[in-house]
């Protein structure tokens, strides 16, 4: 009886355990937010007690490349996403439905560039944007995202479409409806769930992404918040209490879309990861 | 309503018979639907790679204004190029590992907190958080931990095991576990999703006739979760594999390829031959072998793990 109770508890007792582990390097980060600089270095892992200060926030929300890159990373990711859904949206809808062998192939030549690891192209892209005069600015760096993640989308939206049944696009056209408005009207906005994951989780690998900003943006034009923060921590030096700071700052906006929307993140990996 | 019904039937008919392509997407429909996206890729994606080619035969460098064909000089150059094969040689011990430790690790924990109770769902956001961290973030929390002063070594020396103090990213052997750890931290949790997504999948049926048959613990392990969990298995070893050879944020900001070169991965080499030095012919030889290893690897992973994937 006995065994059989520890037996039952060691394993929630176990999780726990090996949790509070996995979230040290968490903890340490969110309670050295609230702590004055000195602090942090003589005692990090104490909870911010009787020293309690929001200065590393303040502080970190004044400096000009947090505020700079917030708002750049903003418009990047923005961006990236208003142009990269519906085109990539409108690519697996004509993969999963004009089902010839050049829809195939086309996916295959897709799929292909999930697996390309940036700095692989990262030169010649650099290339192309200056002679596109796109170096060195926010579009460029909009584009070379949109274009690189269309393929994960596409993906996810091929194996949605799937489920959505074909006789939609029969009784739109039917009804005399263009191909165009079939989609628009119909599949699209039926597409939601799809959707919802592809915005999540390209939004996050946009807004964290920091070569491609690095590069393309270039440091001496303009910083989004990871570049800011590499400069700001590198180059400016800034204290340990506001390099916490920067770091929450930094990480708010994704872990806020996170918490909100985490089924349609478990969803689209899964989705992304095991269709196919 | 009879009449109209009668009125669609044959219609439905005709489409079935003629393999359920949708009506309304001719011939012109692959330009206006599919184009746009394909042209953003082809132009950004897919002719930079083949520019990546062209560019490797050349010494094209961005501080001359001549650019000349060198045929494989490039290539050949790397045979004998020590810092390129070093950071072969750290690329390929880096990514051995991150296919297995995160892997492993998110497997133990899908089986550890899969279950619908509470308890298992909160903890179970813990090991997402890391997920949605940027690179540049993660990498700065473990930097603080991993200094000379670091959290690190301060709690070591407080709990009496000062014995072990380290500096973590002094010594080469230390410098690469360093990164790998802070790899594992930041993938376990994605391993786990998918994991935990698979095992949800499993037959509820499948486990309690093994439980009738007395199959229990380690061997229905072995005999039913393993195999039915195999294309998780294949997606996470891909995706590490991928993840394991382009790892730039992590050797760029903790350890900058130090010391010695000997976190100097390809990826980082690539970007400072390219990009420090200009050299974009040589560093587009280097990533035309990154991408070669990249696309053999997992080619043959893919080929490799489909293999022993059964049907549920």
């Amino acid at each position: 009886m006995t065994a059989l109770a520890s037996r039952g508890a060691l394993r929630p007792l176990l999780a726990v355990l090996v949790s509070v582990l996995f979230a040290a390097p968490l903890y340490l980060a969110l309670v050295n937010v609230f702590k004055p600089a000195d602090a942090i270095r003589t005692q990090p892992l104490a909870p911010p007690l009787s020293d309690f200060t929001t200065a590393n926030v303040t502080n970190a929300a004044q400096l000009s490349v947090v505020q700079s890159g917030l708002k750049t990373s903003l418009i990047i990711t923005v961006g990236a996403l208003l142009l990269m859904v519906p085109l990539s949206a409108m690519v697996a809808y004509y993969i999963s439905r004009a089902d010839t062998r050049v829809a195939r192939l086309l996916m295959l030549f897709l799929l292909f560039g999930l697996m390309l690891p940036p700095q692989v192209v990262l030169i010649p892209t650099t290339v192309i944007l200056r002679h596109l005069h796109l170096m060195f600015t926010y579009w460029g760096v909009i584009l070379n995202f949109a274009a690189y993640y269309l393929p994960f989308a596409v993906f996810v939206y091929a194996g949605f479409l799937r489920s959505v049944s074909r006789e939609l696009d029969e009784a739109g056209a039917i009804d005399g409806a263009s191909s165009f408005k079939v989609f628009w009207r119909i599949i699209f906005p039926l597409m939601r769930p799809a959707t919802a994951s592809v915005v999540v989780i390209v939004a996050l690998w946009t807004w964290n992404d920091f070569l491609s900003p690095l590069i393309i943006l270039g440091a001496a034009h303009g910083v989004t918040i990871t570049t800011g923060i590499y400069l700001a921590i590198g180059a400016y030096s800034i204290d340990y209490g506001q390099e916490f700071g920067v770091m929450l700052l930094a990480s708010l906006p994704v872990l806020a879309l996170f918490l909100l929307l985490q089924r349609h993140f478990v969803s689209g990996l899964t989705a992304g990861g095991t269709k196919g | 309503m009879i009449d109209s019904q009668s009125a669609r039937w044959p219609v439905a008919r005709r489409r079935s018979s003629r393999k359920a392509r949708s009506p309304n997407l001719r011939f012109w429909t692959v330009p206006s639907f599919a184009g746009p996206g394909v042209v953003l890729y082809v132009g950004l994606v897919f002719l930079p790679l083949i520019l990546a080619f062209a560019y490797s035969l050349t010494d094209k460098n961005l501080l001359s204004a001549q650019t000349g064909f060198v045929g494989l000089d490039n290539y050949r150059g790397l045979l004998t190029d020590d810092v390129f094969k070093q950071s072969v040689k750290v690329t390929a011990v880096m990514t051995a590992l991150i296919v297995v430790l995160p892997n492993a690790l998110g497997l133990g924990i899908a089986l550890m907190l899969s279950g619908e109770t509470r308890l298992y769902a909160v903890l179970r956001t813990i090991f997402f958080i890391p997920i949605v961290l940027a690179g540049v973030v993660v990498s700065f929390i473990w930097q603080a931990m991993l200094t000379d002063y670091g959290v690190i070594n301060t709690v070591l020396g407080e709990i009496g095991l000062g014995r072990f103090q380290q500096g973590w990213l002094d010594t080469p052997n230390f410098a690469i576990g360093s990164i790998v750890a802070v790899a594992t931290w930041q993938y376990t949790g994605f391993c786990a999703v998918i994991y935990l997504a698979a095992l949800k999948a499993i037959p509820h049926e499948l486990i309690e006739a093994a439980e009738v048959d007395g199959c229990t613990g380690f061997r229905r392990f072995r005999r039913i979760t393993w195999p039915l969990v195999a294309p998780a298995v294949t997606i996470n070893t891909v995706l590490l594999f991928i993840t394991g050879f382009k790892l730039f944020d992590y050797v760029k900001i903790i350890t900058n390829g130090g010391p010695g070169g000997s976190t100097n991965n390809m990826a980082l080499n690539i970007y400072s031959v390219g990009f420090t030095q200009n050299a974009f012919g040589l560093a587009s030889a280097q990533a035309v072998v990154l991408f070669a290893i990249v696309a053999g690897v997992s080619s043959a992973a893919v080929i490799l793990l489909r293999r022993r994937e059964v049907e549920a």
